[in-house]
């Protein structure tokens, strides 16, 4: 055949559009919305991932830091008195400044000339000109997207609120964003430091340092893409719920199209046209769409990444410290990997239809029966296919059972994937069943008797998209009962680890100064001073490597033994035997060191590996490490911990001038108004930045029931022509228009009810994976269950209303119809 | 043109086999024209897609313009229907999203045989001339069948294969469109083997067969 020939052959394919414009609108929304939503959670992730490598090419070399160990600023002579004995140390000093316009932006100085080789830094002096780098006015290197946050062109120098100016400005792509690179000359003397904050060190340098001076293995700086993992991976894993819901759209759509345009293939074939020709015909009709609906939905995508990238740089800033840039920064491989992504889903969701249509004998092709004999057939195989799939889950959930925490994270989302799906493949068997049932226990009623026979007769175009709205709904309840759940959870906790009414952090160099002045101070209860640090731990029953681990001191103040969130303890009173050297261990340490009350760690001090009894464990929500916690003082004595922060516990009942106290703190020690926190501005600040992790997967999951509403509407509006000359009859018999459409919205109502009724049991047993499997593998803690009746409630009312407002306009139309129309459906039918 | 040499096809049932032709011959030399006629449900139409290799048979040999369609590919059947058959259905089967126009030049545009004063010259004899942007469901009955007709014939095929082509029309409508077909095959100079189940429509062809238990006999319209 020639290329005419082919062509008129794919013409007379696609015309059937022109007749049939729902059925094509409804291919290519089902396209357009999984693409655009998972399109946009990669945009996201590829954006971060781009910031994460940036970042972490800073740290390329994986350089060691020296700190001294009471906390207090290093200075110049002790930087050159290491570089007098040989050691190849670089000094930095890190900050933040604040512009005219009140944007802070993190400033790191460095020292080209003694900095070790190689990486970010390494490269920031090779292809800068290093005198004008080490010269005044200096260069503040940035990366492009720190320059368009700041508004600013290469050169320019901008104003800081102080009044000063910041050297010229360079653009440097190796750079993570919101963050500013220059000498340390010119940092300095920015951020007013009296010298700097640390030294560095390549790891493999030996030195012996004294005393009072500590070096941090750059093994124990985790890099800030394994912090974030699990957050991304939460969000791929609702880009891809988008992405399936969508998919059963296309599904319902093409098999919808084929199905009626059997009669066309049948006639194609007849005068000529080969089966395979036919099929590959059919295939370039998919890749056309395909192309239109994935690049309809990148586009979209990329808009709604921008949209809610602010909100995801926030949590990830605050969750974890990471700063993102406010701007998309996407490689080539996201826009090819959303392409084939789309592709490859519509190849997945329209091969089974391929694959019939390649399969049916020409003279079946005509008989729209044996498209409807395949539904048959296709019950028994979903069933089966359902139960493999839930055996697949119950099997990875068992091995995820085997693994340790912090681990097995695809896994759990695997298993979810799979009991997701397989509820769906059961869903249409079910329904049928369900509704023979029904048909035969009403046949004394010959209407109702219908009604439930003409739904079952609708379920191979209906079931797809009640398969959908069952994903979406139990995803609904499943994450809505989970977010909940942990505001509760985490609302509890921190007014247990909340003990203090201020909180302040002195700069080191006061830090004894300013304590001793508060001792002395009327109006203040208490003084309950914390560190932290950080170590190894050795030798534990799953790890026999020395697992890095934060070290925690707090002041075991009577408040703080009430209230502080214990979950296990070597008896109901811990709290003697902590204050008398034994430790208490977080929940990540608990359980990804298998260790329990009672049992004993052995830590590497200073002083050599020391061993300290167990006595609790404690919640610890939020936080990504494994932590020890000791008193203060035994923190300072074994571990030499840095000075931290001191909560101040007011006496009861009396009012504290916490405006006099700000002033005098900022009169008699120079610390800043905003150093002194107060209980109930740490809680909101702590709430808003739970709210603001979690938009983002209420965005998601809200846009996913969407999606599911989507492909019903789109189902009915394609299949409403077809509903009609099914109606015809009934009508020309006497039933109103008005009944038929009562009983249309009755039909889909009660099917979205069932629907529901299932998604519950389904969505409980999703939030319950969530917190208590996904939640240990992505952060090493779990959350107790909490159910919420009126999440059911609404699940129930949702499924209900989605259907109907989906069923609206064709119902609508269909009480509209003038009768002459459906007189012609009545004869065609 | 055609010959079918001891051609047997049973389906199965839930009943067992169920037999509809029992080893039966014909020859169709070119340019001659054949009614068959027989009883619903006695294979007529069966033994119409066993020549147009719509279908296969269980045993025999059914060649086609001198090829023995049992030794041909699916891809090779394709191409002999494609060039040198002509087909008309009971149901017109025609593209209801293509017009009128479009839908006559089908066959002829997948076959790289458009001849566009042929099949002007088509819907002039056909009456469809003022109609050519029209879609089939905006014609009658009558006039969808002459469309089918057209479409089979605009490829010049040597063998038209006509499946009760009067058969879901009122009298008139049914002379009418057969005066024409019987006009243009005789024009054309291609052989024709028409199913029917009506004497009256069979009459003015050269032979006439009737199909009976799986068998062929002779008959007279």
């Amino acid at each position: 055949m020639s290329l005419a020939a082919y062509r008129t052959a794919l013409l007379t394919l696609l015309s059937h559009y022109r007749r049939h414009p729902g059925q094509l609108v409804m291919l290519l929304v089902g396209l357009w919305v999984a693409s655009a939503l998972w399109s946009g959670v990669q945009a996201i992730n590829a954006s971060a991932r781009d910031s994460y490598a940036r970042a972490e090419a800073l740290f390329s070399q994986q350089l060691d830091r020296i700190e001294r160990r009471d906390g207090q600023p290093l200075r110049y002579e002790d930087f050159l008195t290491l570089r007098r004995d040989g050691a190849p140390v670089s000094p930095m000093v890190e900050g933040e400044v604040e512009l005219a316009d009140g944007t802070r932006l993190p400033v790191l100085g460095i020292d080209p000339l003694t900095l070790p080789e190689g990486g970010g830094l390494g490269a920031a002096q090779a292809s800068e000109t290093l005198l004008r780098f080490l010269r005044p006015p200096y260069r503040t290197r940035v990366a492009p997207e720190t320059l368009a946050t700041l508004s600013a062109e290469p050169g320019a120098t901008p104003t800081l609120a102080s009044g000063g100016t910041m050297p010229p400005l360079a653009t440097d792509r190796t750079l993570p964003p919101e963050l500013a690179v220059m000498d340390i000359a010119a940092a300095v003397v920015l951020l007013e430091a009296s010298g700097p904050s640390h030294l560095v060190i390549a790891p493999e340098a030996t030195l012996s340092l004294p005393d009072e001076w500590i070096r941090h293995s750059a093994d124990n700086l985790t890099a800030p893409g394994q912090l974030t993992d699990s957050f991304h991976l939460n969000l791929t894993a609702m880009g891809l719920l988008a992405l399936v819901v969508g998919l059963f759209i296309v599904h319902a759509a093409l098999s919808l199209t084929l199905e009626q345009r059997l009669g066309l293939m049948r006639t194609l074939r007849a005068l000529g046209l080969p089966g395979r020709p036919l099929v590959a015909l059919l295939a370039t009709e998919l890749l056309i769409l395909g192309l239109v609906g994935a690049m309809a939905g990148i586009a979209s995508g990329v808009w709604l990444a921008q949209w809610l990238l602010p909100d995801v740089a926030a949590s990830l800033q605050a969750l974890y410290g990471e700063r993102l840039g406010d701007e998309l920064s996407l490689p080539w491989y996201y826009w090819a990997g959303g392409l084939t992504v789309t592709l490859g889903g519509l190849l997945t969701a329209g091969a089974s239809s391929l694959w019939h249509a390649a399969r049916l004998d020409i003279l079946a092709m005509g008989r729209s029966q044996a498209w409807h004999g395949r539904f048959q057939r296709q019950l028994t195989g979903m069933a089966v296919a359902g139960g493999l799939l839930w055996l697949l889950a119950i099997g990875l959930g068992g091995w995820l059972h085997q693994l340790p925490p912090r681990a097995g994270l695809t896994l759990g989302f695997t298993m979810i994937a799979a009991a997701l799906l397989g509820s769906a493949l059961w869903l249409p068997p079910l329904l049928a069943s369900l509704l023979a049932v029904l048909a035969r226990t009403l046949r004394h009623r010959p209407l109702a008797q219908w009604a439930f026979a003409d739904v079952n007769l609708q379920l191979p175009r209906l079931s797809v998209a009640m398969m959908a709205l069952l994903i979406a709904l139990s995803a609904n309840l499943g994450v809505s009962s989970m977010v909940d759940g942990f505001r509760l959870t985490f609302l509890d906790w921190l007014d247990q680890r909340l003990v203090a009414d201020l909180y302040l952090r002195p700069p080191a160099d006061r830090y004894e100064a300013v304590a001793d002045w508060l001792r002395e101070r009327d109006g203040i209860d208490a003084l309950l001073p914390t560190r932290d640090s950080e170590t190894r731990l050795i030798d534990t029953p799953m790890q026999s490597t020395a697992q890095p681990v934060g070290l925690y001191g707090v002041t075991p103040h009577p408040r703080l033994r009430e209230r502080w969130p214990l979950l296990d303890a070597i008896s109901n009173d811990p709290w003697p035997a902590f204050q008398q050297g034994a430790v208490m261990i977080n929940e990540q340490l608990a359980l990804s060191s298998a260790l329990s009350p009672g049992e004993t760690l052995t830590l590497r001090t200073p002083q050599g590996p020391r061993a300290f009894q167990v006595a609790a464990v404690y919640a610890d929500y939020g936080n990504p490490r494994g932590e020890v916690m000791l008193t203060t003082e035994r923190l300072i004595e074994r571990f030499q911990a840095p000075p931290g922060s001191i909560g101040l516990v007011l006496p009861p009942g009396r009012a504290t001038d916490i405006s006099a106290l700000r002033d005098e703190l900022s009169q008699h020690f120079g610390i800043s108004r905003d150093s002194l926190i107060d209980q109930a501005t740490l809680k909101q600040q702590s709430r808003t930045i739970f709210e603001r992790t979690f938009a983002i997967t209420r965005a998601l999951n809200g846009l996913t029931l969407g999606v599911a509403g989507i492909a019903l509407l789109t189902s009915l509006l394609a299949q409403a022509p077809q509903r009609r000359r099914q109606l015809a009859p009934l009508w020309a018999q006497g039933v109103s228009r008005r009944r038929l459409t009562g009983i249309g919205l009755c039909q889909l109502g009660g099917t979205a009810l069932i629907t529901a009724c299932l998604a519950v049991p389904l969505g409980l047993a999703l939030a319950w994976s969530l917190v208590a499997k996904i939640n240990v593998a992505a952060f090493g803690w779990r959350l107790p269950l909490h159910v919420f009746p009126e999440h059911i409630a609404t699940t129930l009312v949702l499924a209900v209303a989605v259907t109907l407002l989906a069923a609206l306009l064709p119902a609508w139309r269909l009480w509209r119809l003038p009768p002459g129309h459906l007189l012609r459906e009545f004869d065609a039918s | 043109m055609l010959e079918l040499c001891d051609v047997s096809k049973s389906y199965a049932t839930p009943q067992g086999p169920l037999s509809v032709l029992a080893g039966i011959s014909l020859r169709l030399p070119a340019g001659d024209s054949l009614a068959l006629m027989g009883e619903s449900g006695c294979g007529k139409s069966t033994l119409l897609h066993l020549a147009a290799g719509l279908d296969v048979p269980d045993s025999g040999r059914v060649i086609l313009a001198g090829q023995a369609l049992d030794t041909l590919s699916e891809s090779r059947r394709s191409a002999l229907r494609r060039h040198r058959l002509g087909l008309v259905f009971q149901a017109f089967h025609l593209v209801p999203s293509l017009s009128v126009s479009d839908n006559l030049r089908l066959q002829a545009r997948l076959a790289d045989r458009e001849d566009s004063a042929w099949t002007d010259e088509l819907l002039g004899r056909l009456g469809l001339i003022g109609m050519r942007d029209r879609y089939p469901e905006q014609l009658s009955g009558g006039q969808q069948q002459r469309l089918a007709i057209g479409r089979a014939l605009a490829v010049r095929p040597d063998l038209l294969l006509a499946d009760e082509p009067t058969g879901n029309l009122d009298e008139r409508s049914a002379d009418e469109v057969l005066t024409l077909l019987l006009a243009l095959v005789a024009d054309s100079g291609c052989a024709l083997l028409m199913v029917t189940h009506s004497p009256r429509v069979a009459a003015p062809l050269n032979h006439c067969l009737r199909l009976s238990h799986g068998q062929l006999m002779e008959a007279t319209p």
